[in-house]
């Protein structure tokens, strides 16, 4: 514990001393943020509107409501931070939950309800940020393990839309693969 | 307590039915949204998913259920809705180059390339009844861990015996939509013929047997002929030595092409469970895109018959001096001797021997009392493999 905190404090101060540069980014709803330069650009795609010079005052995000920019802000800086104090290596999204020291901050990151779930796959792929792409999806992912195909259509309000033929067949499928 | 009990029970349904009142009303209140959610939607968001973001889901399960039995959570994504059994059988790869079984229709599909795939047989003597399983663990075949793939029951008749095989143990019937295929012996189980319910290549001409009907399935409303398509004959001879020496075994593949074992060479693969020409998905057509693999209905009628057809033969065994008996080895996946037991190559008949002809395609042996391991890879299936072990169990050459 002391060693984590001494070592967050060093890194605030040595932000403090370096100026670091900002952007601001605007949510759909007309919400600001300021964020560091850095976080913002762990989003490959704000990363190239920063490269092209396109980021002038502010960047638009018309696909981003506020309440999930404002997650996907959280998640970038969690991420950024631990980037900083370790090997760059450790943050990049790995199924090994022993090597990822976020594993139980990530986990509790998307123990959100289903819409705020779906926005943030939404918005990770829009701003292209794998982590936070691998991580969602994976959490989908894990809804639907042992589930039947009728318990995932309740789990994800999804309509079954077969034909009575493809329905045999699916049925079929099923007795076969649960047997 | 059961007043309070009663009191918050009562106050959750009454704030339940109020959202209920007022969602068709406009917009509701971000309170109620939240109950809403779970309430009052019929089509949620996960509905107009982007495909692109869907696959990316389906292809994380796909790629961490590999092994039965979480296998199944595949073909439970398959089964959900349209759009995600499109996804997921575009994701999913024939065992060819996967090594991996995952819908029924793998079972009909060529095994992996560079690999054998093990399974194992269990008999049931006194229902006559085989069962084939996937091996889901290494090691020697351990009765309790396998997939379920197919059954066999024997039926006995005047002047043939016919093992039906089926999807499922208990639907033996041809009608069933479980039926797969059937072995048939002659009277004296010299010569097997194996029957495929679907044909195995475009232009294969159903076999004119009396059982062949038309079937009105109940499920499936244009009424398609199941038939039985000829893929295979196998025979035993007894060798030089007669009876006391093992038996020689040839396995004639009509439904595999000779170059099939070549290098570039391809097998007919069999992609979905529609009869003849009916498509029953015809919106959906599961076309590989792979250039090199020749789809069922879009390739040409195969060579001949006596010519290009893919020949299995078994391995011979050695003498062994001091054992005083006859050995193959079949690297510790058969350990009781056993005249059933045997090793099928592809025989160099059409030409000169070539590496492809050193290979093992079928390995099959006794473990147990009731309990076989059958390994089998490119080009033949599950399914044939199957069928041909099956034949070792009835013919009566060489047994003592």
């Amino acid at each position: 514990m002391a060693s984590s905190s001494t070592s967050v404090v060093v890194s605030n101060k040595e932000k403090e001393n370096k100026n670091t540069k900002k952007v601001t980014l605007k949510s759909s709803d007309g919400e600001s943020f300021e964020v560091d330069e850095s976080v913002a650009m762990e989003s490959q795609t704000i990363k190239h509107i920063i490269e092209d010079g396109c980021a002038n005052n502010e960047i638009p995000l018309p696909n981003v409501t506020s309440g999930i920019l404002s997650r996907v802000i959280e998640y970038c800086k969690k991420h950024k931070e631990a980037a900083g104090e370790s090997e760059p290596s450790v943050t990049s999204y790995t199924s090994n939950s022993t090597t990822n020291p976020l594993t139980e901050w990530d986990t509790e990151f998307v123990k959100v309800d289903q819409n705020t779930l779906f926005d943030l796959i939404l918005a990770a792929n829009y701003l292209d940020i794998k982590g936070l792409l691998d991580l969602t999806c994976k959490t989908v992912a894990d809804m639907m393990k042992g589930k039947t195909p009728q318990e995932i259509r309740e789990t994800f309000h999804i309509k079954n839309d077969y034909t009575p033929e493809e329905e045999a067949e699916v049925r079929k499928e099923n007795q076969w693969a649960f047997e | 307590m059961t007043n309070i009990r009663s009191i918050i029970q009562d106050m959750r349904s009454r704030s339940s039915r109020v959202v209920q009142d007022r969602f068709p009303a406009g917009p509701p209140s971000s309170a109620a949204a939240e109950v809403g959610v779970e309430d009052g939607m019929n089509q949620s968001c996960w509905a107009n998913m982007p495909q692109e973001l869907l696959r990316e889901v389906l292809v994380k399960i796909e790629a961490s259920e590999s092994a039965w039995p979480l296998r199944k959570n595949v073909v439970a994504c398959a089964g959900v809705c349209r759009s995600w059994r499109h996804i997921t059988k575009e994701i999913v790869k024939i065992p060819e180059l996967s090594g991996i079984l995952t819908f029924p229709i793998s079972i009909k599909q060529p095994g992996p390339r560079d690999s054998l795939l093990q399974c194992f047989i269990k008999r049931n003597r006194s229902s006559q009844t085989y069962y084939l399983y996937l091996s889901v663990t290494n090691g020697p075949a351990n009765a309790e861990d396998g997939k379920f793939l197919l059954a066999a029951r024997k039926c006995r008749r005047p002047t043939c015996t016919d093992y039906i095989i089926s999807l499922h143990a208990d639907e033996m019937s041809k009608g069933s939509s479980t039926y797969i295929g059937k072995l048939r012996s002659n009277f004296l189980g010299t010569k097997f013929t194996i029957f495929d319910g679907q044909p195995p290549h475009a232009g294969a001409k159903i076999t004119k047997s009396r059982s062949t009907r038309m079937v009105n399935s109940k499920q499936i409303s244009p009424r398609v002929p199941v038939g039985n398509y000829s893929v295979a004959h196998i025979s035993y001879e007894l060798n030089v030595l007669g009876s006391r020496g093992p038996r020689r075994m040839q396995c004639t593949v009509d439904a595999i092409p000779s170059s099939a074992i070549e290098p570039g060479g391809v097998a007919p693969t069999q992609m979905d469970f529609s009869l003849g020409n009916v498509d029953f998905f015809p919106s959906m057509p599961f076309l590989r895109s792979k250039s090199n693999h020749v789809e069922t209905f879009s390739s040409g009628p195969l060579a001949s018959q006596k010519d290009g057809v893919l020949v299995l033969k078994n391995k011979a065994p050695r003498w062994h001096e001091q054992l005083q008996c006859w050995c193959l080895n079949f690297h510790g996946r058969v350990t009781v001797a056993s005249v059933k037991n045997f090793q099928l190559v592809a025989s160099p008949e059409n030409g000169p021997s070539g590496p492809e002809h050193e290979k093992i395609i079928l390995q099959f042996g006794k473990v147990g009392k009731d309990l076989f391991t059958m390994d089998f890879r490119y080009p033949i299936s599950a399914f044939q493999a199957f069928a041909i072990c099956l034949s070792s169990f009835d013919t009566k050459i060489a047994c003592e």
